[in-house]
C-alpha cells in the first residue's frame, strides 16, 4: 500500500509539488533581495514571491476574445505538470534519489523543454501580435541554447558511463552514486568545460536578464505573458519557480550532488548549493547586464557555448584511458 | 573586461543608498517649489499673477465688499512666475511637496484668501488697501501726506494731485 | 484565513503606467522612481509590469488627448478588477497648462474612477512614492 502511494508522495509534497514551490519561491525571492543590494536598493522582503502568487489569485482573470480560450487555458497546466514532474527526476544528495522508473536524464531534458512550450502554445494561442513574436522569440532561444545543454549533460553521462564500464550513462542515480564515492566532477579539471557551458545555459534557460528576450516586458510587453492574468498568471509563476529548482538541482546534480550524513543537514546543504549557483549565474548575470538582441543572443550561444561544449565532450572522450 | 564585478562587490559592502522615505525621513532640497501661501494682508490685487499664472491656476473674484483670491494646486505646475512677479510677496511658494491626496479631497486643494475691500475717505467708492508691504517697495520713507493718500481712491488721488500742482503755482 | 490571505496579498502591489498624451516629464519620473536605487519601490513589494493585464495600481500621466483617448479607455477595460488608479501630475488631474485646448478630451476622471492624485509638474520622485504608498492603503480595502 505504502509503495503504492509513495509516487504520489513524491510528486505532490517531497521533493516535487509543495516543497519544490516553496523551494523556487525562496530563491526567486532571495534572487531579487540580492540583486537590489548588488543595485544598492534595499529590495523587496524574502517572503515576496510567495505574496506574489497569493495576490495574482485574489485576481480576476480574463481570456481575450481573440483567443483560444481552451488552449489558452490549459497551456499554464501543461507547463506546471511538466515541471512538477521533472522536479520528482531531481535527486537530493542524500536525502532523496529517484527510482528508475520514474525516468533518467533524457527524459528530464525533455520535460526541460515543457515551460518554453507551454509559453509558445500560451503565447500562441492569446490571439495577440506580442504572444506571436514572444512565441518566434522562445522558439530562437530554444534552438540556441538546447545544443549547448545537450552537450553538457552528454559530457557527465559520457564520463560516469565511461568511469563505470559502460559507454554513457543516463541513470541520475548512478550520476550521483558515481559522484558521491569519487569525488565531485566540479573539482575534475576535464569537466570544467561542461561547467562552464552549462552556467552559460543557466540564464537563458530560466529566461532572465540578458536572455529574457521572449519575456521582454519594455519591447514586447510580457510576450506570452501579455494576455495572462490572475490564476493563470499564477501558474506560470508557479512554473518558473519549479524550474528554477529543476534546473539548478539539475547543475548540482550533475557537478556536485555530494552530500554530508544527516537528513536535515544534507537538505540545507542541496538548498545552499542551489542558492550559491543561482547568485553566480542568475543574480549577478542579471544585475549587471541588459537585455542582448535576440540575434546577438542566437549567435553567442552558437559561438560560444557550444563550443566549449563539443570541447568537453572530446576532452571526456580522450582522457577517459587516463583516469 | 570585469570591471563590473567590482562595482557591484563595491556596491554590496557599501549597503543600500535608498532613501527611507515613506518609512523615514526624506530630503527637501533648498529653494524647492511646492505648496503656495498666500498671505490676503499683502495683496494689492493688480492680478499680475492671474496674468502671468502659466497653468491657470489662479483666479480672483470681485465682488462688492471683497477680492476673492484663488489658486487650485492641481493645476499649478509650481512655475515660480506669480512669486516672481508678486512685488508685495504676498504670494510664496513655501517648500511643502506633500500634495498627493484622496480624489474626494481634489476640489479642496487649494489656497485661498479674501482681501476686504475699504471705502475711500474722498468719495466713500470701495476700494482695495494699499497694503503695507507696497508702502514699503514703493517709498523709502512714509510721512503724514503719503498716509493720507493711502486711503485715498485712485480718482480722489489724481483730483488731490492736481490740486496740490495748482497750490504750488508753477 | 481568508482575511489573513487577503492582508498578505495586499502587500504585492504591481504598477503599470498609461501615458494619456503626457509630455514624458512625469514619465521620467515615473522610471526615476522605478530604477534609481535612491527611490527604489520594489521595496514596497511593487514591481512595474509590462501587461495591463498584470496590473493593480495603473499610474497615469498626460492629459487624454484626441488621439490617443480610445487607446486609453481600452487599456484601462483590459486592467482586471480590483485596481487603483492613480493620476501622476496635473495634466491628468486638471489637464493643466494644456487646458482648454481643441486636442485635449480630459481631465480623466470625466472617463474613469480615479482613486488618488498626484499633483505636481512633474511631480517629485517622493510625492509620486509618497501617492503609490497611500493608493497601496486603499488597495488594501479594496482586496
Amino acid at each position: 500500500m505504502l509503495e503504492m502511494l509513495s509516487p504520489f508522495f513524491h510528486l505532490l509534497l517531497f521533493p516535487g509539488g509543495l516543497f519544490a514551490l516553496a523551494c523556487g519561491l525562496l530563491l526567486k525571492g532571495v534572487d531579487r533581495k540580492v540583486a537590489a543590494r548588488l543595485q544598492r536598493r534595499i529590495g523587496p522582503p524574502l517572503h515576496q514571491p510567495f505574496v506574489d502568487l497569493i495576490k495574482l489569485w485574489h485576481k480576476d482573470s480574463s481570456v481575450p476574445e481573440t483567443a483560444q480560450s481552451r488552449v489558452f487555458a490549459w497551456a499554464p497546466h501543461v507547463g506546471v505538470t511538466g515541471m512538477a514532474l521533472a522536479a520528482l527526476l531531481i535527486p537530493i544528495g542524500g536525502v532523496y534519489t529517484p527510482s528508475g522508473a520514474y525516468g533518467d536524464l533524457l527524459v528530464l531534458l525533455y520535460l526541460l523543454a515543457v515551460p518554453a512550450v507551454a509559453l509558445m502554445i500560451g503565447g500562441a494561442a492569446s490571439g495577440s501580435p506580442f504572444g506571436a513574436i514572444g512565441f518566434s522569440r522562445e522558439m530562437s532561444m530554444m534552438l540556441a541554447y538546447e545544443g549547448p545543454l545537450l552537450l553538457a549533460l552528454l559530457s557527465v553521462a559520457l564520463k560516469v558511463g565511461l568511469a563505470t564500464g559502460g559507454v554513457a550513462t543516463f541513470s541520475l542515480a548512478e550520476i550521483v552514486r558515481y559522484q558521491q564515492a569519487h569525488g565531485a566532477l566540479l573539482f575534475d579539471p576535464v569537466m570544467w568545460p561542461a561547467v562552464v557551458t552549462f552556467l552559460f545555459v543557466i540564464p537563458a534557460n530560466l529566461g532572465v536578464v540578458p536572455f529574457d528576450i521572449p519575456e521582454a516586458e519594455s519591447e514586447i510587453l510580457e510576450g506570452p505573458l501579455l494576455e495572462y492574468s490572475g490564476k493563470e498568471l499564477g501558474l506560470f509563476q508557479i512554473m518558473s519557480a519549479l524550474k528554477m529548482v529543476v534546473v539548478l538541482g539539475l547543475g548540482v546534480t550533475l557537478f556536485c550532488p555530494t552530500a554530508p550524513g544527516g537528513l536535515l543537514l544534507s537538505l540545507a546543504w542541496f538548498i545552499f548549493k542551489c542558492l550559491v549557483l543561482m547568485v553566480a549565474s542568475v543574480t549577478v548575470v542579471r544585475s549587471a547586464t541588459g537585455r542582448l538582441r535576440i540575434d546577438q543572443a542566437f549567435s553567442f550561444y552558437f559561438k560560444w557555448p557550444e563550443a566549449l561544449g563539443v570541447a568537453s565532450l572530446i576532452l571526456v572522450l580522450t582522457t577517459r584511458n587516463f583516469p | 573586461m570585469f570591471s563590473f564585478l567590482k562595482i557591484l562587490v563595491r556596491n554590496l559592502i557599501q549597503g543600500p543608498s535608498t532613501d527611507p522615505f515613506p518609512f523615514g525621513e526624506t530630503f527637501t532640497p533648498e529653494g524647492l517649489r511646492g505648496r503656495v501661501r498666500f498671505d490676503a494682508s499683502a495683496c494689492v490685487g493688480c492680478r499680475m499673477c492671474e496674468h502671468v499664472c502659466a497653468g491657470g491656476a489662479i483666479r480672483f473674484e470681485q465682488s462688492e465688499s471683497e477680492l476673492r483670491f484663488t489658486l487650485w494646486h492641481n493645476s499649478c505646475t509650481f512655475c515660480g512666475l506669480c512669486q516672481h512677479y508678486c512685488k508685495t510677496k504676498a504670494i510664496v511658494l513655501t517648500e511643502d511637496w506633500h500634495l498627493s491626496h484622496r480624489q474626494e479631497e481634489k476640489y479642496a486643494m487649494v489656497e485661498q484668501g479674501t482681501v476686504p475691500l475699504a471705502p475711500c475717505l474722498g468719495c466713500g467708492i470701495s476700494m482695495i488697501p494699499v497694503a503695507d508691504e507696497l508702502m514699503r517697495v514703493a517709498y523709502r520713507e512714509t510721512n503724514q501726506d503719503i498716509d493720507r493718500l493711502r486711503r485715498l481712491c485712485p480718482d480722489c488721488r489724481r483730483k488731490l494731485g492736481i490740486k496740490g500742482v495748482q497750490r504750488c503755482k508753477m | 484565513m481568508k482575511t489573513f490571505l487577503k492582508k498578505v496579498a495586499a502587500q504585492s502591489p504591481w504598477l503599470y503606467r498609461i501615458n494619456a498624451g503626457s509630455c514624458n516629464g512625469c514619465d521620467v519620473e515615473l522610471a526615476t522612481t522605478a530604477c534609481i536605487s535612491r527611490y527604489d519601490v520594489e521595496r514596497l513589494g511593487c514591481k512595474y509590469c509590462g501587461s495591463p493585464k498584470h496590473a493593480d495600481i495603473v499610474l497615469i500621466t498626460g492629459p487624454m488627448t484626441t488621439r490617443v483617448k480610445e487607446k486609453v479607455l481600452r487599456l484601462y477595460a483590459e486592467i482586471p478588477d480590483p485596481k487603483v488608479t492613480v493620476a501622476v501630475g496635473i495634466c491628468p488631474i486638471s489637464c493643466g497648462v494644456f487646458r482648454d485646448s481643441y486636442a485635449i478630451e480630459g481631465p480623466i476622471d470625466k472617463y474613469f474612477p480615479v482613486d488618488i492624485n498626484v499633483p505636481g509638474c512633474p511631480p517629485r520622485p517622493q510625492a509620486i512614492i509618497e501617492g503609490i504608498a497611500e493608493a497601496i492603503s486603499v488597495w488594501r480595502t479594496r482586496l
